[in-house]
């Protein structure tokens, strides 16, 4: 049972970053830019979000300077998603390179900027924001011992994330507007709305919602970051897949990976797994692995947004 | 004059050119707030590159550039046909992983094939290794950006895997230098001492004519454009798609394999290291391809380039400059290259501007 | 105010056209008013214009008598005008409701309210006889119904001045009645109808006056009553137009193509888009497949020609079995294909000419040895082309085909297909989008196909097309032949009612 617990508490610190990041993408592409650079924007976003807790924990302390983090690290997500967009939106630029460009820079950037400033490479913090029992909800039979135990407020906000991300698509003029320049934006544009804005928004909120996952992830699994996420930014890319570029199921996608990610980085905790003699390297490779197969499975009908990836050309009747 | 100005072959070397001095401009901008005294020289020093110290310098280059070179040809091969590889690093370790094998323990073969066996080793490990990526995309429409991503790892843990049970120094965590097997001088050690140039760079270079012959003159290479360029009318036409997309990424994960064949073969005293790293040389490549617009031959001077542009950092740290200042630069010309379009159009309308045309 | 809308002296110019060359517009309150002009003269551009999706380089616009900039969409919208596009622009997967408020949406605080606005579209649907479910997805639609989504979206804005744009292009000769009996509905209801059109027969049905336009100049404004059809197409073409075509009787021998049984599946749904279909085709006849867009004539060409599987049946060509052969093998025995989407399927733009031109016979003896491309034969091959078929392209052999024009670039589809000397030419709405003389042209090369003893199966969605150049036809509806007719024999109406399944017979095959 307590394997059951410790299994949960962990899967949740991989699956909420890759479900955040898999939102910012879908709003990005659902709004018909494809934002290849969220795995970058991860990377800068913990960078910065990191390197403010590193200065500010002699000074602040507490949820506090956690939530503060998450602020910067997303507006720093959103300040290089506006490269992407400018390139992308306003010049028609090939997506996929801008992207790119945005993923060679991250690391760099911020492997430079740490070692220019601190002397070293790697951004520590001191991993102060462990929650061990929520009141109330921690006692809570079963579930209380899943979910509230050993958490983190990171966890509440990325379920918070979600709820507002559905809400948003779904539910407002926001969202309507938003998805129909992904799906026919010479529709849009002659029912009024204006494309251009509504995937400016879009790619904003794939930059804000991939620097604050940068974060979310690097918080409860280390206390160094050292300038990079192991290709969460991708795996999130494969959750938006997999989950058919729809809130609920890449909820469940994010989970499934999640969990995935929890037994090749936790596995010598659970006795059963520990016990079956397969090979570290083996371990490790079980999230990609498991993605592939997904993929193989899952890619055949795609319900992606039909004009994602193609540049806007209003002279196109 | 206007005529030039609208020929495709100028409008890529212009547009890339101006992407080129665009990063080089912010790249200095970046030196300067991090330290204006050290500014000018620390940039000069990237500008001279390889030059900073002759013969050793240019050596130093053509070494840094042979990698690179074919991995920018794979992944410039993969987007002709229409694909991203983005797995050239994946390919890389495995096809390097292969040749370090052969050459240690295959040493009953005569020692002056053995490199070679290494070698057709590295390039057809490589070339199954993107297989994978080929048949998902061909046949289960998987996005090869994923797949590539997710088999750099996985490749990485592989190697890593077979290297501790193969060919391991346990003491270094790296793997054993199989001395038997080491790509020949063919005299840059003579002409450039003590900066590991070796017959690798020729390698590549006749390899990226290879391609070109491929790409530009055989009906295979028609085919492949023909899918990369218009899936749908490669269909209509009778050519075989999914067959296209498979031998594509072949050859792409084969010149990226070889790139790791010649690395790890090179009597560099270069070593696998058992660490959880992807390498960098099949990252590079990419900038190397869109750069060069993705032409073989333009990719050698795009590798070229590139290379000295990392020497050049190497020897900016006397400065006290981080090195990954360059990876930065690079980064910021290929985010301008991605405006190559918005260039190509300013070209053409100074072009008719010229011409006087109101039409 | 006599005019509701004046466009004066209008001119647009894009890279390498001149669209609109000082046109000027006037309409009449309450009147249907014909734009009439070939593919390319400038009647899209204008209207776009009036509907703020272009800003014109020179010239004004009144709307009620005064002078207005209307810079996009919404302004246009506040001055009015609505706009029904030829090809929909339609959200596939929103419902009739979503779309038809986008833009306009009701909110409270942000979040939508479509209460009020499912009230007024029903109450619309009524009014105008529009029925269509609110709660519908698009892609589960009719083609006349989503016209008829597009139709509502302009009423719901309360527009009274709307604009069509070749809005029969997909309807049958039925829901083209009803379309014209809603437009007099609108015009009595106090709207003003623009309707831009190239079929004369629809102008002489509803139209009031009719404005010319040739190659982007103004050409004339007539009463519709006072101006004859010929003296119409005279001013859109510029020369006197031969509606009929001149051939000889048919001469049918052998059957090249035998299709029997053929079932092949919908991407949609579980109704199969082809139902055991069976019919041949003879040499030195032209079989005519006609029938309403998305009635399973592409799936038939695209099971025929081998670029999707079929689920059941036979397809003989010149006596050998093809269902189980690849495309490459199907060319091989002397099929030629030009395809219903020439830039999806036709032709590789961003290839040159020259490539494309030997886009399935790159490989043969001719054109490659060993493997190396033999660049001097495909330029010979392609310059004979040129000059053969009248292919104009900038560069030529060496064009960038993106850049070639729309009826260029079907001619040079043409000239690669028939060069080829095929057993069976394939081609699917093979004049779409063209302009009269690239229409003209194309007909003489089918008919001289036929004329060599060739098969020539077509499908076509234009009348005109399928009465006057087939030598018998086949209706398809829903997948199934539904009636065989002698195009020398039956009437539009007729063809008319087997098209949309109104009538159907049972069509045996002469053993």
């Amino acid at each position: 049972m307590s394997t059951l617990y410790f299994l949960t508490q962990q899967t949740m610190f991989y699956s909420i970053p890759l479900l955040v990041v898999a939102l910012g993408g879908m709003f990005s592409e659902r709004s018909g830019v494809i934002n290849i650079a969220l795995d970058g924007i991860m990377i800068v976003g913990a960078f910065v979000g990191l390197f403010f807790m590193n200065r500010m924990q002699a000074t602040m302390s507490g949820q506090g300077l956690l939530l503060l983090s998450l602020l910067v690290a997303g507006g720093t997500g959103v300040i290089l998603s506006l490269f992407h967009a400018y390139a992308s939106i306003y010049h028609n630029a090939n997506q996929v390179i801008s992207g790119t460009a945005l993923n060679l820079f991250a690391p760099a950037f911020a492997i430079f900027t740490a070692r220019m400033a601190i002397g070293v490479q790697q951004v520590t913090f001191i991993n102060q924001y462990r929650i061990a029992q929520v009141p109330i909800l921690s006692q809570i039979p079963i579930l209380g011992r899943m979910f509230f135990t050993n958490t983190y407020i990171t966890t509440y906000i990325g379920i918070l994330i979600l709820g507002i991300s559905a809400f948003f698509l779904l539910k407002t003029r926001f969202g309507l507007r938003l998805r129909a320049c992904g799906e026919h934006p010479q529709a849009a544009d002659s029912a009024g709305v204006k494309v251009r804005r509504m995937r400016l928004a879009g790619v904003m909120i794939s930059g804000l919602l991939a620097g604050m996952g940068g974060l979310i992830l690097m918080v409860p699994v280390t206390t160094a970051f050292n300038g990079t996420v192991s290709g969460f930014g991708f795996l999130a890319l494969a959750v938006l897949i997999f989950g058919q570029w729809k809130p609920s199921r890449i909820l469940m996608a994010a989970f499934f990976f999640g969990l995935m990610q929890t037994i090749a980085a936790a596995y010598t905790g659970i006795p059963f797994l520990a016990n079956l003699g397969i090979p570290s390297n083996v371990f490790k490779s079980i999230p990609y692995l498991t993605t592939i197969i997904v993929l193989a499975f899952t890619s055949g009908r795609s319900a992606a947004p039909k004009a994602a990836g193609e540049p806007y050309d209003p002279g196109k009747r | 004059m206007h005529k030039l100005l609208q020929s495709d072959g100028f409008k890529s070397i212009a547009s890339s050119l101006i992407a080129i001095l665009a990063g080089l401009i912010i790249g200095y901008i970046i030196l300067y707030v991090t330290n204006p005294y050290d500014a000018y020289y620390g940039f000069m020093t990237v500008i001279r590159g390889g030059f900073n110290s002759i013969p050793r310098g240019i050596g130093s280059v053509l070494y840094t550039a042979t990698p690179i070179i074919l991995t920018g040809l794979s992944v410039g091969f993969a987007f002709k046909t229409g694909l991203f590889n983005i797995g050239a690093s994946g390919q890389f370790i495995v096809g390097g992983f292969v040749a370090i094998y052969i050459g240690v323990h295959w040493t009953f073969l005569p020692t002056s094939i053995l490199w070679i066996v290494a070698l057709i080793g590295s390039f057809i490990a490589g070339s199954l290794w993107a297989a994978i990526i080929g048949l998902l995309k061909a046949f289960r429409n998987v996005n090869e950006v994923i797949t590539s991503i997710m088999l750099n790892y996985i490749g990485v843990f592989m190697v890593n895997f077979f290297v501790v049970r193969t060919t391991y120094d346990s003491l270094r965590n790296q793997s054993i230098t199989p001395s038997l097997a080491t790509v020949p001088k063919w005299g840059f050690d003579t002409l450039l001492p003590n900066s590991g140039a070796n017959g690798g760079i020729l390698i590549a270079i006749v390899v990226a004519i290879i391609v070109y012959i491929i790409i530009d003159r055989t009906t295979f290479g028609f085919e492949l454009k023909a899918v990369g360029f218009n899936r749908d009318a490669a269909k209509y036409a009778g050519i075989n798609e999914k067959r296209n997309i498979v031998l594509s990424m072949m050859i792409a994960g084969a010149l990226a394999g070889l790139a790791g064949g010649l690395v790890y073969l090179s009597g560099t005293g270069v070593h696998i290291e058992v660490l959880d790293r992807i390498p960098m040389e099949g990252f590079n490549g990419i900038p190397v391809a869109l750069l060069a617009n993705s032409h073989p031959l333009a990719i050698v001077f795009s590798g070229l380039f590139i290379a000295h542009l990392n020497i050049g950092g190497f020897y900016m740290q006397r400065f006290d400059f981080v090195p990954e200042v360059i990876d930065m630069m690079v980064a910021i010309i290929i985010y301008f290259s991605a405006f190559a379009l918005a260039f190509k159009g300013v070209f053409e309308k100074i072009a008719r501007k010229m011409k006087g045309d109101k039409a | 105010m006599e005019y509701v809308i004046e466009m004066i002296d209008i001119t647009k110019q894009f890279p390498g056209v001149l669209a609109n060359d000082h046109v000027s517009l006037q309409v009449k309150k309450g009147e249907i008013h014909a734009l009439l002009g070939e593919n390319g003269a400038g009647k899209s551009t204008l209207m776009s214009i009036l509907f703020g999706l272009y800003t014109p380089d020179k010239g004004t616009i009144k709307i009620k008598g005064e002078s207005h900039n209307i810079h996009n969409p919404n302004d246009a919208n506040a001055l009015g005008i609505g706009m029904v596009h030829q090809h929909f622009k339609l959200v596939e997967t929103f419902t009739v409701l979503e779309n038809i408020v986008l833009g306009v949406e009701d909110v409270d605080k942000g979040m939508l309210k479509l209460s009020n606005a499912r009230k007024r579209i029903v109450e619309l649907s009524e009014q105008y006889n529009l029925r269509v479910d609110p709660d519908a997805y698009i892609y589960d639609i009719s083609v006349g119904q989503q016209q008829r989504v597009e139709i509502l979206k302009m009423l719901y804005r309360n527009n009274d001045i709307l604009i069509f744009d070749e809005p029969t292009a997909v309807l049958t000769p039925q829901e083209i009645d009803e379309l014209m009996k809603i437009m007099k509905r609108l015009i009595s209801e106090g709207k003003s109808i623009v309707f831009i059109t190239h079929k004369l027969n629809e102008i002489k049905a509803v139209a009031d006056r009719v404005t010319v336009l040739r190659r982007g100049q103004y050409i004339g404004t007539e009463n519709v009553a006072d101006v004859s059809k010929e003296e119409m197409s005279e001013m859109m073409v510029g020369r006197k137009v031969d509606f009929t075509i001149e051939k000889e009787p048919s001469k049918p021998s052998d059957v090249i193509l035998s299709v029997r049984n053929l079932t092949v599946a919908s991407k949609h749904g579980s109704k199969p888009a082809v139902n055991n279909i069976s019919f041949d085709v003879k040499a030195g006849e032209i079989l005519c497949l006609a029938g309403i867009e998305g009635n399973g004539q592409s799936e038939l060409i695209y099971a025929i020609s081998g670029m999707i599987p079929i689920e059941s049946g036979s397809i003989v060509l010149n006596g050998e079995e093809m269902a189980n052969k690849n495309v490459f093998a199907r060319y091989q025995s002397n099929l030629a294909h030009i395809p219903e989407d020439r830039h999806k399927h036709g032709l590789v733009l961003d290839f040159d000419l020259s490539e494309n031109l030997v886009l399935q016979t790159y490989h043969k003896k001719d054109f490659q040895k060993n493997g190396f491309i033999k660049f001097k034969n495909r330029l010979n091959h392609a310059n004979r082309l040129i000059e053969q078929y009248d292919i104009r392209a900038g560069r030529n052999a060496k064009t960038n085909t993106r850049s070639m024009s729309g009826g260029n670039q079907q001619k040079a589809i043409v000239a690669r297909e028939l060069d080829r000397d095929p057993d069976i030419v394939l081609a699917v709405t093979p004049t779409r989008g063209l302009d009269v003389g690239a229409i003209e042209y194309i007909h003489k090369q089918l008919i001289a196909q036929r004329d060599l003893n060739k098969a020539v199966l077509l499908i076509s969605l234009e009348l005109n097309e399928v009465l006057e150049v087939s030598d018998r036809i086949l209706v398809i509806y829903e997948g199934e032949l539904v009636g065989e007719v002698d195009p020398a024999q039956v009437t539009q109406q007729e063809l008319g009612l087997y098209m949309s399944g109104s009538k159907r017979e049972e069509v045996t095959i002469d053993a």
